[in-house]
């Protein structure tokens, strides 16, 4: 195995920075030299709403190394708390500060009184691990904040495991509420997707769900410390995973399920395939790459391959959770070879030999796209090279079709005298 | 495709590349670290290959590519360095990785990048490199961030600086070197299209019996770079110090076409706006000059301006009496190039808002004094406003019957709505602007077609807020700005003892960072906002 190693994936920085981005009312400073600021704020500005980017930089300088940065930082925290009012400032403490031990908890410590936000903060840097460990510990950070429920209202939810910045995630999210409010279900508040009082009332939820295995400490910690109890569903891609997913949910409620109406969404998904039989025909057994996240990159082939038909010659995990390896039992036999968060370079030569015809990844899969002349079908995390403003969806009975037609349309589209020069 | 870039895959080009050039990034709302900088110069190098010391977010997110954020770097290889290597060190790492580099992708250059982790923990990358190099089949340099002081971007500056020091002049092999006399390189920042913008340069050397030794970057390989110091004269953009070091040990001359350092000495604003037919003469014989040539070139330069004056007179047709509101900084569209297009300049706009936390008062004041003079020699003589606001704009431009306003497409919305037409400074400062003749014809002919555009009235964009002060932002954003840049300058005082034309310090400072905007998009010389 090579040392040397072209990632799949980022570090804890992002990770975090993603889930505390989904807090609707939060800053996050980057506590760090320039380029890890610029990279976060980048991928935010070329990734989401871009009138929403919430990222500022401590203004960490190279002359700081030597004198520290802790005033620096508490600039920050107060120029935030006077620009933008936010419920969450969150310092993320990166590699340069990190080692040289600014104190960046003492820091958030002394200003709790002078700053009505509420501070958090994360140890980041970037040699103490990768994206989704970021992300699982942000999100059990918040629980930090929760407000503990007496009674807390039944029928309601959390939803654990969506980031905002995921291609589709407003639409995904839209359909998914749309699934259990019309089973009777309420989501209660989404992590990390909600204002930061809605994360602090997250324990007035009856149940915790936690989409793909994102998350899932989270849910462990709620259920330690407010007894919510959590249940484990896939992220809802497809006929078979949407009805899992409504059925796994009502069930840990004790509510009967309407099957009229998930025999409604279903009849309609048929209705849907059939407009498009012959293409749907034409796509059984394309051989086809899933580039993606555990959380959703799983339950993404396993979709592709058991109701499309499609042949996922190769699944590439770019960022674990703590699931990966049950999913990598539960979905043998639905994808050929798997790698978990492989080195680049070795990902892409066994894309090439595997000889697939379209590729589900990020952005970062254009180039080997067009050397492959395969289509790239973006459903991986970063997208920064395709918008989204009219929340479409992959998830649930309704993205089932949509990825249907965006999967023949990224076939059907190219202009073949290109694909034989 | 034509010289000047017309063709239709040039045109899709210049559309992608404003698609993107409107962040609001370089020195506005952040700065690209060094990794950036060093990695861009490494993906201008066909056959080379970076290799980041450093954990893996070093090397993941510097895919986003902060100069093209359209074009990531694809290949950013990384030792991985994780809790251990900060405790025990990553130089054994760093050792092994590069020997993997050279076997997965044998390249002939891999160019070290160290990271934050490696630097502060002190791994000695430079015993490192000497070390594996005999080992590997190719050159090894490593760039630290620490050669080049504060030249921006550093991490471009630094990598190249390396390059210099550690591959082409580094007093072993490169005695020996058969000078290709009488020729010289043309360097460019690599996001120029350097092919295309000095092509006409090129041909102007030729007839004054000036060899074009090499043209970076363009399609630039190791060899090229390799021969580099065979040339006798290095004409880059902007000073860079890898140029200064090749002239120390290796005596190839170098000729800024922005000259800063002299600008400091003489305060002669026409040195920081090189373009147009009389900036173009100056700079043509002050290389021919240097290179013993100004015998031959005061003939080829007067034929080359005759021609070009006799077919910018025709294309200048139509665009007598047409007043335009210009807006001043360190870049934009040359006064000069106005000048030479034949059109007045009735108002001219100054903001120096996203300067205020970098540069002194003096600083700023300098700048908007120079763009006052600098109208003053091109026989402009125009309302100046500085940080004025929208509406106080659009006052002055009825008042003056101004019929075009230079504004990039991040604020033509804001004038368009008012019933005035706009040119987009962006496509011509990144695709047309250069030193050379054809380009103020070509300047001509997009005036002439932003003049037919027709009336956009109703554009969405004006939908949104915007700042009054930064019209180009949104309210969010120009928070976003004034934090940046407030945090950046605060209580430690960097930036506010900082003057403009420091050699190699914020005066470049400001230059390259305004540079860098200028490339994506981010025109009008850091006044924009």
């Amino acid at each position: 195995m090579s040392l040397i190693y072209d990632p799949p994936q980022d570090c804890k920085l992002v990770g975090a920075m993603r889930a505390i981005h989904g807090v609707s009312d939060s800053i996050t400073i980057v506590h760090a030299r320039p380029g890890c600021h610029c990279g976060m704020l980048l991928l935010k500005a070329l990734g989401s709403n871009q009138n929403d980017v919430r990222v500022i930089s401590s203004g960490f300088r190279a002359h700081d190394t030597v004198y520290g940065a802790e005033g620096r930082l508490s600039s920050a925290i107060e120029l935030s708390q006077e620009y933008f009012e936010p419920g969450l400032i969150a310092a993320l403490n990166c590699s340069a500060p990190a080692i040289m031990g600014d104190d960046i908890e003492g820091v958030a410590s002394s200003m709790e009184e002078q700053i009505p936000a509420a501070l958090m903060t994360l140890a980041t840097g970037g040699y103490e691990g990768p994206a989704w460990l970021g992300y699982e510990e942000a999100l059990v950070k918040f629980t930090d904040y929760m407000i503990p429920v007496e009674r807390p209202s039944a029928n309601k939810v959390n939803l654990i495991g969506i980031k905002t910045d995921d291609i589709n995630a407003a639409g995904d999210l839209k359909e998914i509420r749309r699934l259990l409010k019309d089973q009777g279900i309420m989501v209660n508040t989404v992590l990390a997707d909600a204002s930061f009082d809605e994360i602090k009332n997250a324990p007035d939820a009856s149940l915790n769900v936690v989409l793909g295995g994102d998350g899932l400490e989270c849910a462990k910690v709620m259920r330690e410390r407010f007894g919510i109890p959590y249940v484990m569903t896939p992220y809802p891609f497809g006929v078979q995973k949407t009805t899992e997913f409504v059925e796994l949910v009502a069930t840990r409620l004790g509510r009967e399920i309407d099957s009229e109406l998930i025999d409604r969404e279903v009849e309609l998904v048929r209705e849907g395939v059939e407009r498009v039989c012959m293409f749907l025909q034409g796509l059984y057994d394309m051989p086809v790459a899933v580039i993606g996240e555990s959380g959703r990159a799983f339950d993404l082939a396993e979709f592709l391959s058991d109701e499309l038909g499609i042949n996922v010659s190769l699944l590439a995990i770019t960022g674990k959770n703590h699931l990966t390896s049950d999913k990598m039992e539960d979905g043998n036999g639905y994808f050929g070879d798997v790698l978990i968060e492989p080195d680049r370079f070795e990902m892409n030569n066994l894309i090439k030999e595997a000889g697939v015809s379209v590729i589900f990844g990020s952005t970062f899969e254009k180039h080997l796209s067009s050397e492959l002349k395969a289509p790239l079908i973006r459903v991986s995390y970063p997208v920064i090279d395709e918008v989204r403003i009219t929340d479409p969806t992959y998830a649930g009975f309704r993205g089932t079709l949509h990825l249907c037609e965006t999967i023949i349309n990224a076939v059907i589209t190219e202009n073949i005298e290109e694909i034989q020069e | 495709m034509t010289e000047n870039g017309s063709g239709s895959k040039s045109s899709l080009l210049m559309s992608f590349v404003k698609m993107y050039g409107t962040l609001p990034l370089h020195g506005i709302t952040a700065i690209p670290g060094k990794i950036s900088g060093a990695l861009m110069l490494a993906d201008a190098i066909e056959d080379a290959v970076p290799l980041i010391h450093g954990p893996v977010g070093c090397a993941f997110q510097r895919k986003v590519n902060p100069f093209k954020p359209h074009s990531p770097f694809y290949t950013t290889p990384c030792t991985n360095m994780n809790d251990t290597d900060v405790v025990y060190g990553g130089e054994e790492k760093l050792e092994q990785g590069i020997r993997e580099t050279y076997e997965r992708y044998h390249p002939n250059l891999i160019l070290v990048i160290t990271t934050c982790p490696s630097d502060l923990i002190g791994d000695d990358a430079e015993a490192v490199t000497r070390e594996v190099s005999s080992e590997v089949g190719c050159d090894v340099v490593y760039s630290t961030g620490d050669f080049v002081g504060r030249s921006k971007p550093v991490g471009y500056q630094d990598a190249f600086y390396a390059i210099t020091d550690q591959m082409l002049c580094n007093g072993t092999d490169n005695g020996d070197l058969k000078r290709n006399e009488g020729s010289v390189n043309i360097v460019t920042f690599p996001i120029h299209g350097a092919g295309i913008k000095v092509a006409e340069m090129a041909s102007v050397f030729n007839d004054m019996e000036i060899g074009v030794n090499k043209v970076c970057f363009d399609h630039t390989r190791v060899e090229d770079l390799y021969e580099l110091p065979k040339a006798d004269l290095n004409i880059t953009d902007y000073p860079m110090q890898w140029a200064k070091l090749m002239d120390e040990r290796s005596d190839v001359g170098c000729y800024e076409i922005l000259g800063w350092g002299r600008y400091n000495e003489e305060k002669d604003p026409e040195l920081l706006s090189p373009y147009g037919i009389s900036g173009s003469s100056r700079v043509f014989m002050e290389i021919a000059e240097m290179m013993g040539k100004d015998g031959v070139a005061e003939e080829v330069i007067g034929r080359r301006r005759s021609d070009a004056e006799e077919r910018l007179s025709k294309a200048r047709k139509g665009l007598d009496g047409v007043k335009i509101a210009a807006i001043g900084g360190l870049h934009g569209v040359g006064l000069n190039l106005f000048k030479d297009a034949g059109v007045d300049v009735s108002v001219l706009i100054c903001r120096t808002q996203i300067m205020e936390g970098r540069l002194t008062d003096g600083a700023i004041n300098e700048i908007v004094d120079m763009n006052m003079n600098l109208a003053e020699i091109c026989d402009f003589d125009p309302e100046t406003l500085v940080n004025p606001t929208i509406e106080e704009e659009i006052k002055a431009i009825r008042r003056s019957e101004t019929d075009l306003v230079i504004a990039p497409s991040t604020s033509a919305h804001l004038y368009n709505r008012e019933g005035v037409r706009t040119f987009d400074p962006t496509g011509f400062m990144i695709h047309h602007q250069r030193v050379g003749f054809e380009c103020p014809i070509e300047l001509c002919r997009m005036l002439k077609a932003a003049l037919k555009t027709p009336q956009r009235r109703t554009p969405l964009l004006s939908m949104l807020q915007h700042d009054s002060q930064m019209h180009g932002l949104t309210p969010h954003w120009a928070k976003l700005s004034r934090a940046f840049s407030l945090l950046r300058a605060d209580t430690i005082g960097d930036g506010l003892g900082v003057e403009v034309g420091d050699e190699v310090g914020a005066g470049v400072d400001v230059e390259l960072d305004v540079e860098v905007d200028a490339d994506i998009g981010r025109v009008e010389g850091g006044f924009d906002r």
